[in-house]
């Protein structure tokens, strides 16, 4: 080659790469430069939180909406990416539950309504504007009217400025308003509350305030009434040394294992021992103020060994309940749950209520003045009637609102069938759930975190609902809707919207400037006026002229359906983030399950999986098996909120449904149905996973003593020591106050973009969680259980095993999975004693648009790639990089885990272990602390605080 | 010392198996091909739909491509230390193995390579686990064994060489043997070196290279066999050649029995309650079949050789061979699988099937070791007719 051509070559080829160099594609990028942000005080990576309401369920915990500022489909907008507790609220506190985490799954859901449907000449539905639907509806109302028909307004439990608008459209518009459907409706409890105090009502219970707690069949930390407030309050009653909780129930619930004792007790025989603590109560020298009520003798007076025989409860045991009852400062007594909804649930519950007015808990922890807005909730009594009402074709337009009735009865009324016997039927709704199915003009409800509106969870609380991002579809809320049908009816083309009208309510009730910290914090506190509850004597004497109490135990072996913390009473079932997480009891994900007791299974010859079938009467019901250990024998459960298909009793005097079957039979049918059980086994054997007397007393006198002694065990060693620079994050997990609720692992799924891989995968055992809840069995006689998340091992067995170092241990402590670099060969994974490491088996892409979602500060993982647990790596660096531009260290409680915050009990402790002032550091050596498999020699960054001794009955 | 015409007649007649090959060779070979063909598209169907085509879930993270690993690794190793091991200790049956067993131990290094790739969750980016040279400075984990077994692999490949000469036979055989031990005691140290109970235990490095040894001479057998019959070779490798090999066979089966009772002495004697448990689930445990048809094919079997008379049946030789090949494949799967399946943590114990496109993947590298042995077949003579010259002249 010549010079010449040299030359040419070199002409050719950087002209080439500088062509190229200069791409069409780069070319068309905008690079706008972010003077002024979009909207006020958003800037770019940093996060904007809207205080609003959750309204998964009726408690409506106060929810603080992360909105992140990210490109989705190459627009740059506004998202919602993660829901938190608003802190400081007083029902919350910071909080929520599995449910309210997985609440943004039900924002981005794909089969949301859209737009507003009608039914069209041939039944099949079709898309309406809603200025016809208006139309057509007003019309009907009126066409109804004229018929001589009723128009009904059926909703599900509304509270705050809707209930209002509720009650000014039904009396405008000429509609009857019918009382509040709710499945879950204490309706026995609030009937027992009626007789005794004049208050049909849901009390306030103040948990925390008490040092005895006494529980009957109210499941407090899974769906009792408020769940995460009575969470919250036993976090806090817990750390009283003196506070003792006992559990009476028929089944077996993660609540009854956290109590101090859990009694369980034959079903339907509740009565008898509430009838004795009443009665050991006039007699008793302890307390001062003695029920002598002439009432008294009409109650049953049974003796002791009678009640240990009914009951199940040993005399020694009734004798320490009784008398540790009697002796406390601040008992408080709850009746509820699988106790009231039963036969003889009613007479549970007004017992109940007789003893707490004897102990002049009305003063203090039992608090109708702040009770729970049921006042206007309904029962199977109002089912009834309005079936009685379609039937007689009494019934012209309906509106159902925010309910799914037909799901929840149909078992027990054949509630579609009358439904057609009604002119026009108007749903209000944001998905096609069945009852939906079964109308005729449907119209669709923006989720809460895209509209206007308000809630008054309990009385003297207000919350406000504000939107946290743009309607995403053709919705509405439902006071909009109200709004504009009275606008559509009398002929008014203007008028104010509902969030105009909301604003005039609140103006007028707390003034401007409270209005503006109501929008703020999210919530009000409004003072209510002190209510005198006293026992009204001749409604009880005249309730209990009518009432047998010789009711008999129930025949057994009983079917007991219980709500589900996951599903509550089914409605959160459509989320699958709350399919994908376990049970925590069970550790079940995706399918239905009957729960049967290990006793029974073995007699059965059952294993889990195989098929039983349950039958009561003529139905037969067909379920794949989890065998149950603690459960007693002759109890089956399974969850509404995964069944609905069961028909049970309703209580004819206050109309509550029985959650029980009696008399059933089990059968094997030799079936075996897949079902995803996530536990590999039940049974621990002793490995030092559950804390124990060994474990802790091993980890004082190794690791304590070697930190106050500064023992360098340097030599002992192949390798250097891992330097820490300035911070060692560690984490402690307080076991006493931990309840298992699952809410860690779904706001860890959400807050880390970890995969919902779906039923399939989960059989094969693939579940991608990086924290979860282990239950064991100890002893035969108590579940306990762990949190087990990625422990950040000191000498971590992952690490040196990785080829290209894509796991390697960082300067602060963090065992770090770098995802770039990972080739995926699982040894890491293999050689983990703690098994939280989750391989990437697919590209598990969130399908649109639940990928809204994603968490704009981390990325998802494609295949072939390991992940776990960061300690939530991105809120540390979030943390230091503010603490950098102040020139400080991360102060301690700056970085809060996603598992930390939502936690009800603030059981998790997140920090610095190199600091010692800091909470993590003195929490981690308490006496009560140790390290999982801390033999292992793994030196894990996680303290566990041992759960205290208790004692438990089978 | 025997005549010229028995040179003559040993070229002619190990030569004659290079000649145009009848149809029963093409048929052979084109079904080999076919199956690594599918071999390789299911490797490229698990690269574009992800790692969980396998069976493989969250406690067992290594299945069948591990177990075909070892598997490979063992029977090129043990071709390697027929060849060298016994031309040092100047065992003159090897003569007749001995070319097959070299061939055997390329085909098998080959196959074996690909198995770490196959069960890399991003086969796409295997050259990370080379230190190469890089502007980010991005380095290799010394402390993994995987790295080891990078090392130690390439090692391997590097002993073509000793194809050739016999000054440079007699240094690569005495470099080799070592390099075998070692090399496979790495192999095994990619267990050993974790804490799962059931991997972590220091007999693991000569339990593996017992094992590789029994398992690579019963491959021998069950390829020399076949290729004697069909070449008609008999009477170039004769009884007297298959006695001594199963004499090897029956000791290296010895071993192996003695470091599976030893596994199970120490988890018991050492009192430690992970290790017992582990061992106890290997024995009575879901992967129970396994295990005992694994005890059967490798320890009880190979005690029928102290016969002299079924030591030189080639028949009952050939059936035995294929027995102790599924038992050691099997030792390696239940060692890998059931030490995963049932760890420390109880909640995350899990079992692990293997699935379609594993067995697909197995077969194919079965495929692939058996194309290139026929290949080889064909190309070069089967035995060193050098070596049985020298063998003859002396």
């Amino acid at each position: 080659m010549d010079r010449r051509d040299f030359l040419k070559f070199l002409g050719i080829s950087s002209g080439t790469a500088m062509i190229s160099s200069c791409g069409v594609d780069k070319a068309n990028e905008k690079i706008i430069p972010y003077l002024i942000p979009p909207e006020q005080d958003v800037y770019p990576g940093k996060p904007v939180f809207y205080n609003t309401t959750c309204t998964e369920c009726p408690a409506n915990c106060g929810l603080s909406a992360r909105v992140n500022e990210k490109v989705y489909d190459e627009v740059r907008g506004l998202f919602p990416t993660k829901a938190e507790g608003v802190k400081g609220h007083p029902i919350n506190n910071g909080a929520l539950c599995p449910r309210g985490q997985a609440s943004l799954f039900r924002l981005y859901h794909p089969k949301r309504i859209q737009r507003p449907m009608m039914r069209d000449n041939d039944g099949n539905f079709r898309v309406a504007t809603w200025q016809e639907a208006y139309a057509y509806v007003t019309t009907e109302l009126q066409a109804a009217k004229e018929e001589k028909k009723d128009n009904l307004y059926f909703s599900g439990r509304t509270t705050g400025t809707l209930a209002g608008l509720i009650g000014r459209f039904c009396e405008e518009m000429g509609i009857e308003r019918l009382p509040e459907f709710e499945i879950f409706s204490h309706a026995n409890l609030r009937k027992a509350n009626e007789i005794v105090f004049n208050q049909p009502e849901v009390p306030h219970y103040h948990i925390k305030d008490a040092d005895f707690l006494l529980t009957i069949g109210a499941d407090i930390l899974e769906t009792f009434v408020s769940p995460v407030s009575n969470a919250a309050q036993y976090g806090e009653a817990v750390k009283n040394e003196n506070f003792t909780w006992y559990h009476l129930e028929p089944n077996l619930s993660m609540t009854g294992l956290k109590a101090t004792t859990r009694l369980a007790v034959n079903p339907h025989s509740e009565i008898y021992f509430l009838a004795y603590l009443l009665h050991a109560l006039s007699r008793s020298d302890i307390r001062k103020r003695r029920p002598s009520w002439a009432i008294m003798n009409m109650v049953p007076d049974p003796s002791a060994e009678e009640v240990s025989q009914k009951t199940g409860i040993s005399a020694e045991n009734l004798e320490h309940l009784v008398s540790a009852f009697f002796i406390a400062k601040r008992p408080l007594i709850i009746t509820g749950g699988v106790s009231t909804a039963q036969p003889g649930g009613l007479e549970a519950a007004l017992l109940t209520a007789l003893i707490q007015a004897a102990m002049g808990m009305n003063d203090t922890v039992v608090d109708f003045a702040h009770s729970q807005n049921y006042e206007k909730v309904g029962s199977m009594l109002d089912v009834q009637e309005l079936l009685e009402r379609l039937r007689n074709k009494a019934v012209g337009v309906i509106f159902i609102s925010r309910s799914n009735p037909v799901d929840d009865i149909s078992a027990n009324f054949n509630f579609v069938e009358e439904l057609k016997n009604a002119r026009l039927r108007v749903g209000m709704s944001d998905f096609m759930s069945a009852s939906m199915q079964e109308c005729d003009v449907v119209l669709p409800l923006s989720h809460s975190l895209e509209s206007w509106g308000d809630a008054a969870p309990r009385k003297g609380i207000r919350n406000v609902i504000q939107p946290a991002i743009e309607p995403q579809y053709d919705t509405r809320t439902e006071g909009d809707v109200l709004l504009e049908i009275m606008r559509t009816a009398s002929g008014q083309k203007q008028g104010p919207d509902y969030n105009q009208y909301l604003i005039e309510q609140w103006h007028s009730l707390y003034g401007e400037s409270e209005t503006v910290s109501l929008i703020e914090n999210g919530y009000i506190e409004e003072p209510v006026s002190p209510l005198s509850i006293a026992v009204d004597t001749r409604s009880v004497e005249s309730y209990l002229k009518n009432t047998d109490f010789s009711r008999e135990v129930a025949a057994q072996p009983v079917l007991i359906i219980t709500p589900s913390i996951r599903t509550y009473d089914g409605r959160s079932k459509v989320l699958p983030l709350l399919n994908e997480i376990p049970d925590p009891l069970t550790t079940v994900t995706y399918g239905e399950w009957v729960s049967v007791s290990a006793v029974a299974a073995k007699k059965m010859g059952l294993k889990d999986r195989d098929e039983i079938q349950i039958s009561v009467e003529n139905e037969n019901l067909n379920y794949p098996v989890k065998v149950q250990n603690v459960l007693p024998e002759n109890v089956y459960m399974v969850q509404r909120g995964l069944i609905y298909a069961i028909k049970t009793d309703i209580d004819s005097r206050s109309g509550e449904a029985s959650w029980y079957l009696d008399n059933i039979s089990a059968t094997k049918t030799g079936a075996v149905i897949p079902l995803p059980i996530l536990s590999g086994s039940m049974h621990e054997e002793g490995r030092g996973i559950l804390s124990s007397h060994e474990s802790v007393v091993e980890h004082s006198e190794h690791y304590n003593e070697k930190l106050k002694e500064e023992v360098d065990v340097e030599e002992e060693r192949i390798y250097p020591k891992h330097p820490h620079k300035n911070y060692r994050w560690g984490m402690t997990i307080n076991q006493d106050s931990c309840i298992n609720c699952a809410a860690c692992v779904a706001a860890c799924y959400v807050e880390n973009n970890i995969p919902v891989v779906g039923q399939k995968e989960q059989l094969q055992g693939r579940e991608m969680s990086w924290i979860r809840i282990e239950p064991f069995v100890r002893d035969d006689r108590d579940i306990e259980f762990t949190l087990m998340l990625c422990q950040q091992c000191d000498n971590a067995p992952c690490e040196p095993v990785c080829p290209v170092y894509a796991t390697y241990h960082n300067p602060e402590g963090l065992n770090v999975q770098v995802y770039n670099r990972c080739v995926g060969t699982r040894y890491c994974s293999n050689n983990c004693p703690y098994k939280v490491r989750r391989f990437n088996w697919f590209d598990h892409r969130l399908p649109k648009p639940w990928d809204k979602m994603y968490n704009p500060a981390l990325s998802v993982r494609g295949r072939g790639i390991m992940e776990k647990c960061t300690f939530c790596v991105q809120r540390i660096r979030a943390a230091e990089d503010m603490a950098k531009d102040e020139d400080r260290l991360v102060r301690d409680g700056e970085v809060v885990t996603a598992c930390q915050e939502t936690c009800p009990t603030k059981a998790i402790t997140f920090g610095n272990l190199m600091d010692d002032s800091s909470r993590v550091s003195q929490i981690a050596r308490s006496d009560e602390a140790y390290r999982v498999l801390e033999e292992l020699g793994t030196e894990p960054a996680i303290h566990y605080l041992r759960k205290k001794e208790r004692k438990s009955e089978a | 010392m025997r005549s010229i015409d028995y040179n003559e007649q040993l070229e002619h007649e190990v030569l004659a198996a290079l000649r145009k090959p009848n149809p029963w060779y093409w048929v052979a070979l084109v079904i080999c091909a076919l199956l690594f063909g599918m071999g390789l598209t299911l490797w490229i169907y698990q690269m574009l739909k992800g790692m969980g085509v396998a069976g493989l879930n969250n406690p067992v993270g290594w299945g069948v491509y591990i177990t075909d690993f070892v598997f490979w690794v063992g029977i090129a190793h043990s071709g390697t230390l027929i060849s060298a091991v016994l031309f040092l200790f100047r065992a003159k049956f090897r003569n007749a193995f001995n070319r097959s067993a070299e061939a055997m131990t390329i085909f098998a290094v080959m196959t074996a390579g690909l198995f770490p790739l196959i069960h890399l969750g991003r086969s796409w980016f295997f050259y990370w686990l080379f230190p190469y040279p890089n502007q980010r400075e991005i380095w290799v984990n010394f402390k993994s064994p995987l790295i080891w077994d990078v090392f130690s692999l390439g090692w391997v490949g590097s002993l073509r060489q000793w194809w050739h000469y016999n000054r440079l036979y007699i240094f690569l055989a005495a470099f080799a043997t070592p390099l075998v031990i070692s090399v496979h005691s790495v192999v095994s140290w990619d267990f050993a070196m974790s804490i799962i109970p059931g991997w972590h235990t220091t007999i693991f490095a000569p339990y593996f290279v017992a094992g590789a040894i029994f398992s690579g001479t019963a491959m021998v057998l069950t390829l020399v066999i076949p290729m004697r019959k069909i070449f008609r070779l008999e009477q170039y490798i004769t009884l007297n050649h298959f006695e001594k090999i199963s004499q090897v066979l029956l000791f290296t089966s010895l071993i192996v029995t003695y470091s599976y009772i030893v596994e199970f002495a120490l988890a018991f004697y050492g009192d430690h309650q992970f290790e017992a448990a582990h061992f106890t689930y290997r024995l009575l445990g879901d992967y129970q079949p396994f295990y005992i048809t694994m005890l059967i094919c490798n320890s009880l079997i190979p005690l029928t050789l102290f016969f002299r008379k079924l030591r030189r049946s080639i028949v009952y030789l050939f059936i035995l061979s294929i027995f102790v090949n599924i038992g050691m494949w099997l030792e390696r799967f239940v060692i890998i699988v059931t030490s995963l399946a049932k760890d420390f943590d109880p909640y995350s114990w899990g079992l692990y099937t293997p699935t379609m496109v594993e067995v697909g993947i197995t077969v194919g590298s079965f495929a692939m070791f058996f194309m290139f042995f026929l290949i080889f077949a064909k190309v070069l003579p089967v035995l060193s007719i050098t070596e049985l010259k020298e063998e003859a002249s002396e």
